[in-house]
């Protein structure tokens, strides 16, 4: 046996793994990128055979998992809460189809929301869509639920999802590990076989479907109330007030009663849909108050048959939005045992220090683009062009902190900088605004879902400048490779790769350039080309790609070309390179009398020479002949 | 023991709190640590939720920390709701923690203990090796659970940046720490080593 520590998503993975998913697909996101690449990991650590993939988007993902599991084999697909949003059409399909071999969906919620456009709650799509959920509270518990969730997927042949969140998926425990894993079993005798009733079922079969689909919620509710993963912590203690809890917020539960000194009893609900009403019946039954804490949004709550004594979302017991952090369940918990003359400890915070903390003007640390970052050079290039009237639709990457250099106006969800933009135009048109419009899309999010958005801008005739920022890698959520490289999930490098300028000019575009972002005037050159091919009589939509590589992924082009740069004594702090370069390494000085570079995280890019309008940003010509050794591009967080 | 580790994106916060984890494992301690990813790792504030030998909640409650390690100054300042009356603050600091704070610091018998570490880290010759000086103070810390020799270990099996670099640059830490509590508290009988 031998103790070890695991991350959230690597627990999810290795359950994958030693429960016999033979197929693994995911589109990176956070919170639940590490998922596919924990699977990579333990099927090569225990030389399973899986098949694995970083799909072109969620739905590609769940499709290509789900053939496997209606071929018979167990499959597993790992999305971020709102990929299941773009997966939600063979989600609520394959609910009625049903499955054959053990399917489950990993959709990672992501309460807060911390690096999400919304806060959404993956429970209540599976609600909708009639999937049983298993909602985990710990990283040991997820690994534990995966064996029990495809299970019952294969009981039932109903598609089965394994909920985590953000605090889950980013927790890292200590569990025991080596011992528990089963020996991979063989390939079972099974194949894909025809069954038109089910694979291909007509609205008249759809409709016998669904009924099916009803009788099986039924049927596992039943089974749900007998499962051990629904139990009562201190059941035998005498309480008017009892409290069920979900994920995550359970043990946020358990902690703040110890802080506040005092026990009651919690239903733990490891299956919140559907929801084992008896249990949960019988549990309130014994109560006056009964307290519902989950995340992020209603799941158990909003099943419930009476919620005459019940408080939690719906009453603004708790906060209809953002994360239960210790101190939101604490302080709640507190109120409501004071309310009840239940004499508790104080919440441990002391007031007077968050107090005089959130008064000091310490410095706000919003995200920001690495020092080097390529973005950055096309972002300040597109803004030097256009000026602060162009109209910029962004997307969803690294390079939405774009809107850090105000070179990024919207963004909506993947793929829609290129449809805004194409909505944007047919709006102007109406209003006969003129400003120019320039859009910004990363490689793996073009490839992602902008395809079908440019097809239809060109087609429709819409005219703007659609930028591609091909840094050749997913960056955001950790390099994972994107259809445009030769490496395949498991690191190998069999991938054909498809290009995007073909895919560009395939979809009807004409004007497609290549540049490397780093070459500020000649990217300046090409922009100011290419609106003008935009607006031109015979124009369309107008495609420039910045092509270099991010600069943690692959520094070689960095490192072959430094170019260190010092700002003279003359610099007089007047801020403006701060406010249109923003590069990290650039900082007002403790006296506030210059702009200083941290040499500490500068990577001599040179890109920052330009925005000193006054020239006081040079080449450090002593340190380009003395400097051999470039800082190396390491980050460790 | 929770510990709360702060810095600023690309400071190796999260490599210092997996040092630390790795360390608490070897000594048989059960751990839940909350780590940040995504948005919040490009240049922002960094901070990891360490604990050893607690419950199963990821979050560490405010008021409850017993120690914060951090990695910049102002990022300390803005952890410092996180520590318990009585708690210690080890930074990364050329003088230590702003002026502004230094009433309420006194009042909760918070301890606070600075390094130079981006300085020395220079001197040792790479300045990314600042955590591990940090990581040199904290387990000279008279009041740090975790063994001297388990750390050695962790380093030895998650080092980056050269192991031979950490080490010096931990033991810098271990140095200079120790003088800096025998100034204090230090008593060797405490610590392993
Ligand atoms: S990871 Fe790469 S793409 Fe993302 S901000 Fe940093 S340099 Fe830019
Ligand atoms: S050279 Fe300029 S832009 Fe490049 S990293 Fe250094 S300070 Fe930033």
């Amino acid at each position: 046996m031998s103790i070890q520590t695991i991350l959230g998503n690597e627990a999810i993975a290795l359950g994958v793994v030693e429960q016999g998913c033979r197929v693994v697909t995911a589109y990176p996101g956070t919170p639940s990128s590490e998922i596919l690449s924990g699977v990579v990991k333990f099927k090569k650590q225990l030389n399973r055979n899986i098949y694995t993939e970083w799909s072109t988007n969620e739905k590609v993902a769940f499709e290509v998992a789900l053939a496997a599991s209606w071929s018979g084999l167990r499959a597993a697909v790992a999305m971020k809460q709102v990929g299941l949003n773009v997966a939600s059409d063979p989600l609520f399909s394959s609910a009625y189809t049903g499955v054959k071999g053990g399917f489950l969906i990993i959709p990672a919620d992501d309460p807060g929301p911390h690096s999400s456009q919304t806060e959404q709650d993956s429970r209540l799509l599976a609600l909708t869509a009639k999937v049983p959920v298993f909602d985990p509270s710990s990283p040991e518990e997820a690994r534990e639920m995966v064996g029990l969730a495809l299970e019952l997927s294969e009981r039932y042949r109903t598609p089965v999802i394994l909920r985590p969140t953000t605090r889950l998926c980013h927790a890292v425990q200590s569990l025991e590990i080596d011992d528990l894993i089963p020996p991979e079993n063989a390939i079972p005798e099974v194949k894909f076989r025809k069954d038109p009733k089910r694979w291909t079922a007509t609205p008249k079969f759809r409709n016998l479907l669904h009924k099916e689909l009803n009788n099986k919620l039924l049927e596992i509710e039943e089974e749900f109330n007998k499962s051990t993963l629904n139990f009562v912590l201190y059941d035998d203690i005498n309480s008017s007030i009892g409290i069920i809890a979900s994920g995550v917020a359970f043990h946020t539960v358990e902690q703040s009663l110890a802080e506040l000194g005092n026990q009651i009893p919690i239903l733990k609900i490891g299956t919140p849909h559907p929801l084992p009403r008896k249990i949960v019946e019988e549990f309130s039954a014994r109560f006056d108050k009964v307290l519902v804490i989950e995340e992020p949004d209603v799941c158990i709550e909003i099943q419930l048959n009476s919620r005459e004594k019940v408080h939690g979302r719906f009453d603004e017991t708790f906060p209809k939005a953002g994360e239960l952090t210790p101190e939101v369940v604490t302080s709640i918990l507190h109120t409501i045992f004071n309310k009840a003359g239940i004499t508790v400890n104080s919440p441990p915070n002391d007031v007077e220090l968050e107090d005089l903390v959130s008064s000091l003007p310490l410095p706000i640390r919003r995200p920001r683009l690495c020092p080097g970052c390529s973005h950055r050079s096309a972002f300040y290039t597109i803004k030097k062009e256009f000026g602060s009237k162009g109209i910029y639709p962004g997307d969803i990457g690294c390079y939405t902190l774009g809107m850090n250099l105000r070179a990024v106006d919207t963004f909506v969800d993947m793929g829609a900088s290129i449809t805004m933009a194409n909505g944007f135009y047919q709006a102007n048109q109406i209003l006969n605004d003129k400003r120019p419009i320039i859009a910004t899309i990363g490689d793996s999010t073009f490839l992602h879902s902008g395809i079908p958005s440019l097809i239809n801008a060109v087609h429709t005739g819409a005219r703007f400048v659609l930028v591609i920022l091909d840094n050749r890698t997913t960056a955001m959520t950790g390099f994972q490779p994107t259809p445009a490289n030769t490496e395949l999930a498991d690191g190998s490098d069999a991938a054909q790769n498809v290009s995007i300028v073909d895919l560009v000019r395939a979809c009807g575009v004409d004007y497609v350039k290549e540049v490397d972002p780093y070459n500020q005037d000649e990217f300046q050159e090409l922009l100011q080309a290419a609106f003008e091919y935009s607006q031109s009589l015979s124009g369309s939509v107008a495609v420039v790609i910045a092509d270099r590589p991010c600069v943690l992924y692959d520094p070689t082009p960095l490192n072959e070309n430094p170019i260190p740069v010092v700002i003279t004594e003359e610099c007089d702090g007047c801020r403006y390179c701060l406010e249109v370069f923003e590069c990290p390494a650039m900082s007002l000085s403790s006296d506030k009398s210059r702009v200083d570079i941290n040499q500490k995280i500068c990577v001599d890019c040179g890109q920052c020479l330009d925005s000193c309008y006054k020239g006081f940003i040079l080449p450090d010509l002593t340190s380009i002949i003395n400097k051999q050794e470039v800082p190396s591009l390491t980050r460790s967080d | 023991m929770n510990i709360i580790v702060a810095g600023l994106g690309g400071q190796g916060v999260i490599y210092l709190t997996r040092l630390l984890a790795k360390a608490a494992i070897i000594d048989k301690h059960s751990l839940m640590v909350s780590e940040s990813h995504g948005m919040s790792q490009r240049g922002g504030s960094v901070v990891s939720h360490l604990k050893v030998g607690g419950n199963k909640a990821p979050l560490i409650q405010r008021g409850t920390a017993d120690l914060l390690i951090s990695l910049d100054p102002d990022e300390a300042v803005r952890n410092l709701p996180f520590l318990r009356r009585g708690a210690t603050v080890l930074v990364n600091s050329e003088d230590g923690l702003m002026q502004e704070v230094s009433e309420q610091i006194t009042r909760l018998e918070i301890q606070v203990f600075s390094l130079p570490a981006n300085r020395m880290a220079i001197e040792l010759g790479s300045p990314a090796v600042a955590n591990v000086i940090m990581l040199g103070l904290t387990t000279a810390n008279p009041l740090f659970e975790l063994n001297y020799e388990s750390i050695l270990v962790a380093i030895d099996i998650i080092g980056s940046n050269g192991k031979e670099l950490n080490i010096k640059a931990f033991e810098a830490g271990f140095n200079s720490g120790k003088e800096k509590y025998l100034e204090y508290i230090y008593s060797p009988s405490k610590n392993s080593k």
